[in-house]
């Protein structure tokens, strides 16, 4: 499955709405102007996953999971690799991170970063269907990348896809970089692109 | 159980009956969809002092205005549209102002992590769930690791400065080495075929001046080693420091008036006589003058003044040279520290002279600085000695071929807690007529020393142990210095010891021995300075 011009366009100025909410949130919080860059987004089966982000992103990462439920349900994930999140920790706290497991608070702070940038994409969604998602409560683990996408597809059946959205953090002329991904059920994903499509629509 | 609305269809009791009063490490309250409080858990009525009945049926905002200024009303209202939030400890500091008593700390703010939960029913919101958790403990432990982690990084860097000035020290080592000897070898070869020098004097004097720059570099690294292995002693005279000063001036000149340098001295009227090694202050001297020389261009001036200082004798020495970095300026007097390792830097030298300087006159007792205000404003080095009030050691270094001294009719006491070393010098100054008491300690020499009795053992002159039980051979001079009987405060004392280092020798004289011998100890030498201290009396 790949998106046609006209969704990869629509949800790109979907996301950068979810991405501008984030990115002011975060800049509240810290004091620090907080960017995030236009994001780039691709579908790919979640079986295709683990193998697009290795490219990417490797040994062990640090990933922000959320479930969201409603008519729309899925997985929902921020991942970092490990010195990156360090680095998003240090540059948003102005405070030198220890090593991530030793680190508890600043696990905490990449757990809310990732609440917050989840929660910024994930509403503007749920907006644009006019349907009210629910989510969990955000969850961040420490592991190999293959485990934590592993673990997304227990209890899974039926065809799923994975929305991937390129996520660069800009702060204190620094730069770092991440992955959303968001795990869909086809006819989720189907519904949500049918509403992205008929949205781009009203938008011209 | 808290007095809430406890009507059968309610639906927040039933949501969160359950496990809600089980949760007392860390408070729980829960708010209907209008954001009134409809629970609040016994931690957090323990934690805030405000009891369940105070807070149930009032607004979450009503009861704590601020968090509507902190801006977290938007998380409730995103919990009511079913959004989860987490509150982090590092960007919010705590969700409801508690204080808490935290042991090691005193009354600090609880730290505090938060989430807010929307609480749903049915697949609609109908509240919100708020959990609170201490998290006190662990951002002082984090703190406290992170401090940690720094220390040891700081610790780390230091070990890879030395090791790196040592590498550029070795560096600068070779080239200083090759450059006089290359002069040396490359006239000596000319004057083989003495039709190519056209002036053999000339290349005399090339290797002269070569020879002796490397002989001086060498001095310096001896002395440097001396230093470091403890072994550098110290010949303590009374000296007058201007007279000191003057000699390295002497030597100095040449170079200076070369460069037309201008020398004003400041050597104020009165006595700077001080206890110290004329031959390694005149060094300390000759250093920072050769350095303000060598730093200030052609044309300018240097200015030395020696002045009494409360107890002190200072030197300073400023310039009107090419001045010294800010940053630079904290590693001055370090070993093997150059402004400039760089290859292209301008002046030749091993980094060590200023290294001595500080060394030396740490050995006297004294102190070193400098200032600068910075790159071509120039430089000020100063020196300060301690101007001793103790009794005046005498010529140290006993006549290299002793007189066979005899000592019939001089009483010595002896204190070492050693008995085998009691007997030795007993044994010892017997043979050379004297009268010998040895005692083992501090305490035992006093009650002697103190002892008014007529028929006391009246000591001509106290030999002393440092290393001893109690009270060590320091402080018993120093009470011995104090005491009542003007006899017993102005008693020749002689430090007989294993503490052999230039800074034990510096104690023990400071403390008021004459002498300082270390062990193992000839019978003559001691016999012979014995003699002269009882003759000097």
């Amino acid at each position: 499955m790949k998106l046609t011009a006209v969704q990869q366009d629509a949800l790109i100025e979907l996301l950068n709405i979810g991405f501008g909410r984030a990115a002011a949130s975060l800049s509240q919080l810290t004091g620090h102007r907080v960017l995030l860059a236009v994001p780039e987004v691709s579908v790919h089966p979640v079986e295709n996953l683990s193998s697009m982000l290795s490219t990417v992103i490797s040994g062990d990462v640090a990933s922000v999971h959320q479930i969201f439920a409603g008519p729309v349900a899925g997985d929902a994930l921020l991942i970092l690799d490990q010195s990156g999140a360090a680095m998003l920790n240090e540059l948003l706290t102005n405070e030198p991170s220890l090593p991530l497991s030793l680190d508890a608070s600043a696990r905490e702070v990449l757990t809310e970063v990732g609440n917050i940038l989840l929660n910024a994409c994930l509403g503007t969604f749920g907006n644009l269907l006019k349907v009210q998602v629910s989510f969990s409560v955000p969850h961040l683990s420490l592991e190999k990348l293959g485990l934590i996408l592993s673990s997304l597809r227990v209890n899974q059946v039926g065809m799923q896809y994975a929305l991937v959205v390129h996520a660069g953090f800009r702060l204190r002329d620094a730069e770092v970089h991440g992955y959303l991904v968001v795990v869909l059920s086809v006819p989720s994903l189907d519904r949500l692109l049918r509403a992205v499509e008929v949205w781009e629509q009203t938008q011209h | 159980m808290a007095a809430v609305n406890q009507s059968p269809g309610d639906i927040l009791g039933l949501a969160a009956g359950r496990w809600f009063e089980e949760l007392d490490d860390r408070g729980v309250f829960i708010t209907d969809e209008h954001l009134v409080v409809r629970r609040w858990n016994a931690w957090l009525a323990a934690q805030t002092g405000n009891s369940a009945q105070e807070m149930i049926g009032q607004r979450i905002f009503d009861l704590y205005p601020a968090l509507v200024e902190r801006g977290i009303d938007t998380y409730y209202r995103e919990a009511l549209a079913g959004e989860s939030r987490i509150l982090s400890e590092r960007f919010h500091k705590f969700l409801l102002p508690i204080t808490r008593n935290f042991h090691g700390v005193g009354q600090t703010d609880m730290a505090q992590s938060a989430r807010i939960e929307p609480l749903t029913a049915d697949g609609k919101v109908v509240g919100t769930i708020t959990l609170i958790e201490d998290v006190t403990e662990r951002v002082i432990t984090e703190r406290e690791l992170r401090a940690q982690i720094a220390a040891s990084e700081q610790a780390r860097r230091f070990a890879e400065d030395t090791s790196r000035l040592k590498d550029e020290f070795l560096a600068t080592l070779s080239h200083e080495i090759r450059t006089p000897l290359n002069a040396v070898i490359g006239w000596t070869r000319m004057l083989r075929t003495p039709e190519a020098v056209r002036s053999p004097a000339h290349a005399l004097d090339a290797i002269e001046r070569n020879a002796l720059s490397q002989m001086r570099l060498v001095e310096d690294l001896l002395d440097m080693s001396r230093i470091i292995s403890g072994k550098l002693q110290l010949k303590v005279e009374t000296i007058a420091v201007a007279d000191v000063v003057q000699s390295a001036l002497d030597v100095i000149m040449p170079a200076a008036a070369a460069k037309k340098i201008t020398i004003e001295t400041v050597f104020e009227p009165g006595t700077t006589e001080i206890s110290g090694d004329a031959d390694r202050l005149q060094q300390v001297a000759w250093n920072l003058l050769s350095n303000s020389v060598k730093f200030t261009p052609p044309g300018g001036r240097v200015r030395i003044e020696v002045a009494r200082q409360a107890g002190d004798v200072r030197l300073t020495v400023s310039d009107t040279g090419q001045g010294i970095a800010r940053e630079f300026l904290p590693f001055v007097f370090d070993r093997f520290r150059q402004a400039d390792a760089s290859a292209s830097r301008r002046q030749g030298g091993l980094g060590l002279g200023l290294a001595l300087v500080r060394q030396i006159v740490e050995l006297h007792g004294g102190s070193v600085g400098v200032e600068s205000a910075g790159a071509h404003s120039g430089t000020t080095f100063w020196v300060t000695l301690p101007i001793r009030s103790a009794a005046k050691p005498t010529e140290d270094e006993p006549p290299s071929m002793p007189t066979p001294a005899t000592l019939s009719g001089v009483n010595i006491l002896i204190v070492d807690d050693d008995s085998d070393a009691r007997e030795l010098l007993v044994a010892m100054l017997e043979n050379f007529g004297a009268t010998a008491r040895a005692v083992d300690s501090a305490a035992a020499a006093l009650a002697i020393l103190n002892d008014e009795s007529a028929d006391r053992f009246r000591t001509h002159v106290l030999i002393s142990d440092l290393g001893l039980p109690d009270t060590d051979g320091l402080t018993l001079l120093r009470q011995v210095r104090q005491a009542a009987s003007e006899l017993v405060r102005k008693m020749p004392a002689i430090a007989v010891t294993a503490y052999a280092t230039p800074e034990d020798r510096v104690r023990a004289l400071v403390a008021g021995y004459q002498h300082h011998i270390p062990k193992p100890v000839d019978g003559n030498v001691l016999a012979s300075v014995i003699a002269h201290l009882v003759a000097a009396k």
